[in-house]
Parts: structure tokens; C-alpha cells; sequence
């Protein structure tokens, strides 16, 4: 691969799908809290960088409510877990070219 | 576009600190309920053994075994379907019990006070020594309940009971939500 993916290449879609695909596909997402908190960003940037990532299919947003409050649950899918790893390969191929 | 290797070294080691936060949240959220769920057997145990202190006394084993009972559940539901049934932490649990029991029966003979301190200072030990692995959190927790255990022994008198029972129950219960939410 020569070319970084565009769309995880922004650091705060980086740390979202460097913390959504550490889970395994069959465990639950992380919430917006939690994702907030691991990344560092704020609730504005958070929303707008996650909406990036779903309108790619790369990120699964779950709604729903839990004990009667709504609950958004964020999952990388299937292929927002390939480019992820294709992007990963793309930055070791650069350290490991110099 | 075009990314310079140092570039792409601080993006890895961003990538990096990120998973591993995520896999101590993962331990330290899979822990909390266990841990608390330990909170609410040591509270009831030691407020047991403070109103019957010759029925429940000998007897607390009874109510640990429904704490090591509860402790496999919760892990068994907590993993994924695939997993198998925690043998480990039963081994674990097995392990303390009986290296407990050596000393402070067979070789160590202590008398009811000092039992009291003896068993959760043991368990907290184990804490303490997991921190060095899974996080810090399991350290402070050990650390902090075994200073509070150990002033009860020497200064509570004969409140020792319902210091263990408060120290012990309730300490166990704020670091399981503290726990929850690092």
C-alpha cells in the first residue's frame, strides 16, 4: 500500500479507530463518553470526526436506551477494521523504508 | 500526501496508547463488579460475624464461597461465548484459601483478631501484586485497604468487627466504581 487512507489519516479518527477496533467484533462498542475520554476530544469535534468515519462505513452508531436514557454506542465494522489495519501497514512501511 | 517517518512514528505510538488504555479500561470495568460484588460480601460477613460472633465466626468461609460463586459468574458472563470457564481465577482463589489456611491455622494458629486482619490482608496482597500487571488502580486499592485494615487492628479495640466490616465492605464497593469509571 502507498497511499494513507484519507479518512483515518486525521489524528482524532485515528485514536476512534485505533479504540474501536482494540475491542474484539463481537464485544460491545465503546460509548461517546468513553470514546470522548480516550481520545481527547471535545463533544463538537468527537460527533463530527465519528460522523465522518459512519458516512465512510467504517464506524457502526448504535442507538438505544438504557434504564430510559439514550445510549449511543459506536462499533468499527468489517471494513473500517481492514483500512484501519491497511493504514497501520501504510505507517510501518515508512518507518521501516528509513 | 506526503508523511515523514517521524510523522508516522507519532501516529503508531498515538495508535498504541490508545489499545493499551482501551485493555486496562476493559480489565479494570471487568473487575469493578467483582469487586464490588466483594464489597457487599465482606459487609455482609463481617456485620454477620459482629451480631453471631460464635455461629458466624467459624462460618465465613460459607459466605466467601458465595463471593467465589458470584466472582465466576460475573467473568463467565462478562467473556466472550467462545471462552471457556475461568479456571484460573478458580485456581487463584483455591491457591489463597489454601496458603491462608496453612498459616493461619495448621502452622500460624492465630487467634480471632488476628484472623480478621490476616484474611482480607492476604487477598489485598494479591491486589497489590496484580497492579504491577493490570494497573495501578489494583495496587492503590491493596495498598490503601491494608493501611486501614491494619490501623483497625491496632487502634479500633473492640470496634475491630465493624471497622473490617466498613473498611473492608465499603472500601471494596468506592474503588469498584471508582474502578468502573477510569
Amino acid at each position: 500500500m502507498d497511499e494513507p487512507d484519507d479518512v483515518i489519516h486525521q489524528p482524532v479518527r485515528l485514536r476512534v479507530m485505533a479504540a474501536l477496533t482494540a475491542l474484539g467484533s463481537d464485544e460491545e462498542g465503546l460509548d461517546f463518553a468513553r470514546l470522548k475520554s480516550l481520545t481527547g476530544a471535545t463533544d463538537g469535534n468527537l460527533g463530527a470526526h465519528l460522523d465522518h468515519l459512519a458516512r465512510a462505513g467504517y464506524v457502526e452508531v448504535t442507538k438505544a436506551f438504557v434504564a430510559k436514557r439514550p445510549r449511543t454506542t459506536m462499533k468499527a465494522s468489517a471494513k473500517g477494521r481492514a483500512a484501519f489495519a491497511r493504514h497501520v501497514a501504510f505507517l510501518r512501511s515508512i518507518i521501516a523504508r528509513t | 500526501m506526503t508523511i515523514r517517518s517521524d510523522e508516522a512514528a507519532a501516529m503508531l505510538a498515538d495508535v498504541e496508547t490508545v489499545v493499551a488504555r482501551v485493555k486496562q479500561s476493559r480489565i479494570y470495568r471487568s473487575a469493578a463488579l467483582c469487586i464490588i460484588l466483594w464489597g457487599v460480601v465482606d459487609l455482609v460477613r463481617d456485620i454477620l460475624i459482629a451480631v453471631g460472633p460464635r455461629w458466624f465466626g467459624p462460618r465465613w468461609f460459607l459466605i466467601d464461597l458465595i463471593g467465589v460463586a458470584g466472582t465466576l459468574a460475573l467473568l463467565r458472563n462478562g467473556a466472550s461465548p467462545a471462552s471457556r470457564f475461568p479456571f484460573r481465577i478458580l485456581a487463584a482463589f483455591a491457591l489463597f484459601y489454601a496458603f491462608g489456611w496453612i498459616w493461619s491455622d495448621l502452622l500460624g494458629q492465630l487467634g480471632p483478631r488476628e484472623e480478621m486482619a490476616f484474611w482480607p490482608t492476604l487477598f489485598l496482597f494479591g491486589y497489590a501484586l496484580a497492579g504491577l500487571w493490570f494497573g495501578a488502580a489494583f495496587s492503590v486499592i491493596g495498598l490503601v485497604l491494608t493501611a486501614l485494615i491494619l490501623a483497625g487492628y491496632f487502634w479500633s479495640g473492640e470496634a475491630f468487627v465493624l471497622w473490617q466490616a466498613f473498611v473492608t465492605g465499603f472500601g471494596f464497593m468506592l474503588c469498584g466504581l471508582w474502578m468502573r469509571r477510569a
